[in-house]
């Protein structure tokens, strides 16, 4: 249920990348609540059957398909005139740091800039990511929580999405300070569902060199179902007394890296693989490292240690913030949708095979 | 040290950046690109001395000796004057120009300046490539070229390039005349550029859209492209582009009267194709060993290669940009000529004319 919100039922919304995995779903659930005056930014009309599916059962609602690129300013006007909350669901998935960061932060910049001059904005609830932080520094097993240390040896960790992440929260903390923004930010762990398209997350495992090493081992996966990720998103959205706040989504009950393998296998296929315990893959990220380094990136620095500890160090996860200041709980656990879920990778492979 | 300056902070500048700053002997004064978050985030990451959302203040503050133009094509001609005009030598990111006529105006502006200009076209200074030229250069082939094949093939699939173009219809790319392979094919045409007169020259050009980029709705790009080229001297020339040709081939053809030459960017390697005398099945039996002894030998100087740090994929960058540089303080010759920048942008004009034509 929905209480102390800061908008009205028909109080115009806007979603960027709403055609997404998960913009799709903030969307759906955003009209599932009887919010009637959506509005949906997309990048192009060409990939919008699943979007127009969750729309057309909703036919009562005011829902305008935008088309448009945050790189325009044209468009970021058009997009956010008059609305009162803002839906920031972008991100730069691309491979390299200027790609990352261009349609991170400067579609970002430009999204705000129109939102303070052409809407009566209430809240801007931007979606960053896990990818921000750096447990470099943090024990094995210890908590990552909203008060973690936050990346900034980005070269040497070679991950041009945590860049973009971690420039695009940066920027909106500045600019929400500077201009009186009032701003949230969510951080989900690993969303996951019916849309995903790695059929298994690299917090898992890898597959580098034709055999799958299970890296994750009894670590746990950071995961939030699709729905209560995007329930969380929408909520954070429109609570009041929350603003420039951060949130950790991630679901109860999470599950360990060894529990999914073991699932996959059982469920969508068994392959072999290789269990890998975490120093000995943290010294071979060291040693690739070193002689990336040494052999000026005649090998780029694809391993090394920061992101081996990203991705494999293993962490716990807590979700106390997100339940105490805004309400929210995961309404399904891991177990409750796991035949579903494991029905659409099986599809999935099948497609990719 | 030479101090350098690079305009234009997209995905480019970084390889750039990571390249010079690699050198040693020059330093990067100044970054710059009109979007001013991008000029920051490329001085925040490379630690460079200065950004700049404007060029005038980099050229006036900065006072670079080489400016490196990393934007987009149809900026070259109005960015690289203005570098000229304040005694800059220019690097440009392919393609040179936009057309042949602003290939002209910049290599004149050059000259009466007494400043250098030359464009990334990376792959006429792999090891290879640069094999060849020796080769060719003691008299291998028996004379000059007869007939070159060159075939380049790209993959739409590539995250950082294709992808972006065909997902955004007002993409720069599709802004230059011939779109895709306004963007791409220098590369392969400076091949066979090299090797050519330029005195009356032909060239017959059939492109189409592939099935595959039609299917996706991309009708308004072609990215098939079968070229025939001929000069005054009868050298002639087929250029191959390809995005449906896979396993994705880059590779360099070059016949003479006696021998020829096999030069393949993909795998780093040259092959000598030399007359044989052998009888009867002996020419069926010998020939393939000793092709075989070429390829094991490239191999084992490949892995040589890599143990010496020597085997990188900007290796071709790196000896562009030294020859460059080392023109610029030693008075060396130029590594690309202008004769060949400008019948570079000759034929790419003429098939691009001749693609719009239909």
């Amino acid at each position: 249920m929905l209480n102390d919100t800061i908008v009205g039922m028909n109080d115009p919304i806007l979603i960027t990348g709403a055609n997404g995995f998960i913009g799709s779903k903030v969307v759906e659930i955003l009209l599932s609540y009887g919010f009637n005056n959506v509005r949906c930014l997309v990048r192009s009309s060409n990939n919008v059957g699943a979007l127009n599916v969750i729309i057309s059962r909703y036919a009562s609602a005011k829902v305008d398909l935008v088309e448009g690129n945050l790189l325009s300013r044209d468009d970021c006007d058009r997009a956010c005139k008059g609305v009162a909350v803002i839906y920031n669901l972008v991100a730069g998935m691309e491979k390299s740091f200027p790609g990352c960061f261009m349609n991170s932060v400067v579609t970002l910049r430009n999204l705000l800039e129109s939102a303070r001059q052409h809407s009566n904005l209430k809240r801007f609830l931007h979606v960053s990511s896990f990818a921000v932080y750096s447990n470099f520094e943090l024990k094995r097993g210890g908590l990552l929580d909203e008060t973690c240390e936050i990346e900034t040896h980005f070269m040497e960790r070679s991950d041009a999405y945590c860049y973009g992440k971690v420039k695009q929260d940066e920027f909106l903390r500045e600019y929400g300070d500077k201009y009186n923004v009032p701003y949230v930010i969510v951080r989900p762990g690993v969303p996951y569902g019916a849309g995903v398209k790695a059929p298994i997350h690299a917090r898992v495992g890898i597959d580098p060199f034709g055999i799958f090493f299970h890296l994750g081992r009894s670590n746990i996966l950071p995961f939030t179902y699709i729905d209560n990720c995007a329930d969380a998103i929408v909520m954070a959205g429109i609570k009041k007394g929350i603003d420039r706040e951060v949130f950790n989504i991630v679901d109860d009950n999470l599950p360990t890296s060894k529990k999914f393998l073991r699932l996959y296998k059982k469920h969508v296929g068994h392959f072999r693989s290789l269990a890998v315990p975490y120093w000995f893959f943290y010294i071979f990220c060291s040693l690739w490292e070193k002689y990336s380094h040494w052999s000026g990136e005649q090998l780029p620095p694809a391993f090394n240690r920061r992101k081996c500890a990203a991705l494999w160090k293993g962490n716990r996860y807590s979700n106390n913030k997100l339940k105490d200041l805004v309400g929210w709980k995961p309404k399904l656990s891991f177990d409750d949708v796991e035949d579903r879920y494991f029905e659409y990778l099986m599809k999935l492979k099948g497609k990719v095979n | 040290m030479i101090k350098v300056a690079i305009i234009g902070c997209g995905k480019q500048a970084d390889a750039h950046a990571a390249l010079i700053q690699r050198l040693g002997h020059c330093e990067i004064v100044g970054v710059c690109d009109k979007e001013e978050l991008m000029a920051r985030q490329l001085h925040e990451r490379f630690r460079v001395k200065n950004y700049y959302s404007n060029v005038h203040e980099l050229l006036e503050r900065a006072r670079p000796d080489v400016v490196h133009i990393t934007s987009p094509p149809q900026s070259h001609l109005a960015l690289g004057k203005l570098c000229l005009e304040n005694g800059c030598h220019v690097f440009f990111e392919k393609p040179f120009a936009l057309n042949f006529a602003e290939a002209e105006i910049l290599i004149e502006l050059a000259q009466q300046n007494d400043r250098k200009l030359t464009v990334g076209h990376n792959n006429q200074f792999n090891k290879s490539a640069i094999q060849m030229r020796d080769l060719i250069r003691s008299g291998f082939l028996g004379g000059t070229p007869i007939h070159m094949e060159s075939i380049w093939g790209y993959d739409l699939g590539d995250p950082r390039f294709a992808r972006a173009l065909l997902g955004e219809k007002t993409h720069w790319v599709r802004q230059l005349p011939g779109k895709l392979l306004h963007n791409i094919i220098s590369h392969g045409v400076a091949k066979i550029a090299e090797f050519m007169t330029g005195t009356s020259l032909k060239v017959m050009v059939h492109g189409f859209t592939s099935n595959l980029l039609k299917s996706t709705g991309n009708t308004d790009i072609v990215d098939e492209l079968r070229v025939i080229i001929r000069d005054g001297d009868y050298t002639t020339a087929y250029f191959t582009f390809s995005t449906q040709i896979k396993p994705m081939i880059r590779q360099f053809r070059v016949y003479g009267p006696k021998n020829s030459l096999i030069v393949d960017d993909m795998h780093e390697t040259v092959i000598r194709v030399a007359r044989t005398n052998y009888k009867s099945y002996l020419n069926q039996l010998v020939p393939p060993c000793l092709y075989g002894a070429q390829y094991f030998d490239k191999a084992l100087e490949n892995v040589g290669k890599f143990i010496k740090r020597d085997l990188h994929f900007e290796s071709g960058r790196r000896r562009l940009v030294e020859s460059f540089y080392g023109s610029i303080s030693d008075g060396t010759p130029l590594p690309i000529t202008y004769k060949e920048l400008l019948l570079t942008s000759r034929i790419m004009d003429s098939i691009f004319d001749q693609i719009k034509a239909v």
